[in-house]
């Protein structure tokens, strides 16, 4: 647009490089938490005068990521315009050269996710519960590694956008249901999953049908090689 | 709703979340102690130090997360350290 | 003359994200795996220099450190801009980076390179943002440690290479004289000998003395030289990066 193209003529090369590299700084910063980066937070604290030329400094900002770090910028509401970061890259398996220390809560969140899937894509709470309880998480206390697991599951996991958390209609008292969160709609491969849950059963994965079908025709296993 | 859970019947294997967590359990070697009462009551064994973290590094791979990028010169104010006389 | 990143470059960018720092002997691992995966040829350095090249603009660099304790040099990510947005980083709360803040205070007045526990959880009780109760700073303390800012030995807390390689320029602006330097390598030396003589007092990594006045059966200072009185540590045989 004509508007856009005069508010460019009013910034040097330099100074939008300076505002594209201040936005990917921004995003990395909100992904130490892996809270997802709306829009209008990149307007509030970065962008600020450079408004009309948003979509340029966005294009440039998702081509750095991929070109430096192998990783995708994906919108994952388009109409809150949220976003979050993604890998692009196959990780390195083995062990030489595995030397980050991991993160316990991704063990938890995968029996959550798994169990989610494997059950049709909305459980209700109690489900997760009574399946934490076997593997000796019991929500009401405090655990060594997870601390609050009520909270780590109903907040942390929700505010990252893993999961879903929501009201029941029409249960009296209220009941809750879980559901995929549009991060892990993104970011985990059903694929994957199912070859793991396969693997703990001794099982071929594709004797869950249902389970195959969608975890094939997903987006994200098209990706994954 | 119940057509669904039927078509999960007809097509392909049930999922039982109990047996998941058995499977899940021994994946982190539980340590089945017919002795040792643990702290969960009835349930008995318990899980050792970094099961959940074996569990994660396993799990890992089925996500495309990406890394995070952690730093601590930036994250707050530099400012002088209040004058102190150094003992010479 | 630029190069373009490959997958093999962002692959071990990557890591050394997931990692913060690497021993210069993993990095030889690391570049390896990576180029077996994504093809390339490079030599480490050059390979690294690709890397640099492309994050300048973001001010992040991998940089080069030598650890104190054995010598051994390190590959480490660090970030270099000082603005508001990089003070919205989220690891560390207000009060948990002034206690930060203190500890290095207490390191680098100190003449051992190092600040006891205690020292430390009496700064915590002082805190001008929001005191930390005792189990509070330990907790901290222990997150520090896992997070590789700090390590901690029988009580006494030092700055980690990973520290030092990143927060220098902080440090040096910050301290000014009152930071010690070693005569040899000309790094900071928090951890190090010191000559005796009065009048010259030069400081050396332990590392350094060993690789200065190795052979040496009668060492004597650099700079003055008096008789280095000091034990002179084993030099370890570096590892490499291959
Ligand atoms: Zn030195
Ligand atoms: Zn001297």
């Amino acid at each position: 647009s004509s508007q856009a193209q005069r508010a460019r003529e009013n910034f040097t090369s330099d100074q939008i490089d300076h505002k594209v590299a201040e936005v990917v700084q921004f995003i990395l910063i909100k992904d130490q938490k892996k809270i997802p980066i709306r829009r209008a937070d990149i307007g509030k604290h970065v962008i600020k005068d450079y408004k009309h030329i948003y979509a340029e400094v966005m294009n440039r900002v998702c081509r750095t990521f991929e070109q430096v770090f192998g990783l995708k910028l994906v919108e994952i509401d388009l109409k809150q315009h949220i976003y979050i970061l993604i890998n692009k890259l196959e990780p390195i398996r083995g062990q030489t050269v595995s030397m980050h220390p991991g993160n316990p809560k991704m063990g938890l969140l995968f029996v959550i996710l798994s169990v989610i899937f494997m059950k049709g894509g909305t459980i209700k709470e109690n489900l997760v519960w009574n399946t934490l309880k076997k593997l000796r998480l019991d929500p009401g206390e405090k655990h060594d590694e997870f601390g609050d697991v009520k909270k780590v599951v109903t907040e942390e996991f929700v505010r990252q956008k893993y999961l879903e958390y929501g009201k029941i209609p029409h249960t009296e008292p209220v009941e809750y249901e879980f559901r995929w969160g549009l991060r892990a709609e993104k970011e985990v491969s059903k694929l994957k999953l199912l070859e793991f849950v396969g693997e703990l059963f001794d099982q071929d994965p594709q004797n869950w049908t249902q389970q195959f079908r969608e975890a094939s025709t997903s987006g994200t296993s098209s990706q994954s090689t | 709703g119940k057509e669904k859970a039927s078509q999960l019947h007809a097509e392909g294997s049930s999922f039982d979340p109990s047996a998941f967590a058995e499977h899940l359990l021994s994946f982190m070697d539980l340590n089945r102690l017919e002795d040792e009462s643990g702290t969960d009551g009835n349930l008995g064994g318990y899980l050792p130090g970094g099961a959940w973290l074996k569990l994660a590094k396993r799990a890992e791979n089925c996500f495309r997360t990406a890394p995070a990028f952690h730093y601590m010169l930036g994250s707050f104010l530099a400012e002088p350290p209040p004058p102190r006389q150094r003992v010479e | 003359m630029s190069r373009q990143m490959g997958d093999g470059h962002r692959l071990f960018l990557q890591n050394m994200m997931t990692n913060g720092i690497v021993s210069a002997a993993q990095a030889g691992m690391l570049h390896k795996k990576c180029c077996e995966l994504h093809g390339g040829q490079e030599k480490i350095d050059d390979f690294i220099n690709v890397v640099n090249t492309h994050l300048q603009p973001l001010f992040m660099h991998i940089r080069k450190g030598m650890s104190e304790e054995d010598g051994q040099e390190h590959f480490v990510l660090v970030n270099m801009a000082e603005t508001d947005i990089t003070r919205m980083a989220a690891d560390y709360a207000e009060n948990e980076l002034e206690l930060f803040r203190k500890i290095m205070d207490l390191i680098v007045e100190s003449d051992s390179g190092s600040a006891s526990s205690t020292a430390i959880l009496n700064s915590a009780d002082k805190l001008i943002s929001k005191k930390l109760k005792k189990k509070e700073a330990e907790l901290v303390l222990n997150k520090f440690v896992q997070d590789k800012w700090l390590k901690e030995q029988d009580g006494e807390y030092t700055l980690s290479v990973r520290c030092i390689v990143e927060m220098e320029p902080y440090m040096r602006t910050i301290y000014q004289d009152m930071i010690k330097v070693c005569y040899v390598c000309h790094n900071i030396a928090l951890q190090c000998q010191v000559c005796e003589n009065p009048s010259c007092e030069i400081k050396v990594h332990l590392p350094c003395v060993a690789r200065y006045f190795r052979a040496r059966s009668d060492p004597h200072c650099p700079a003055c030289n008096d008789f280095w009185p000091h034990e002179i540590p084993e030099m370890q045989a570096p590892q490499s990066q291959s």
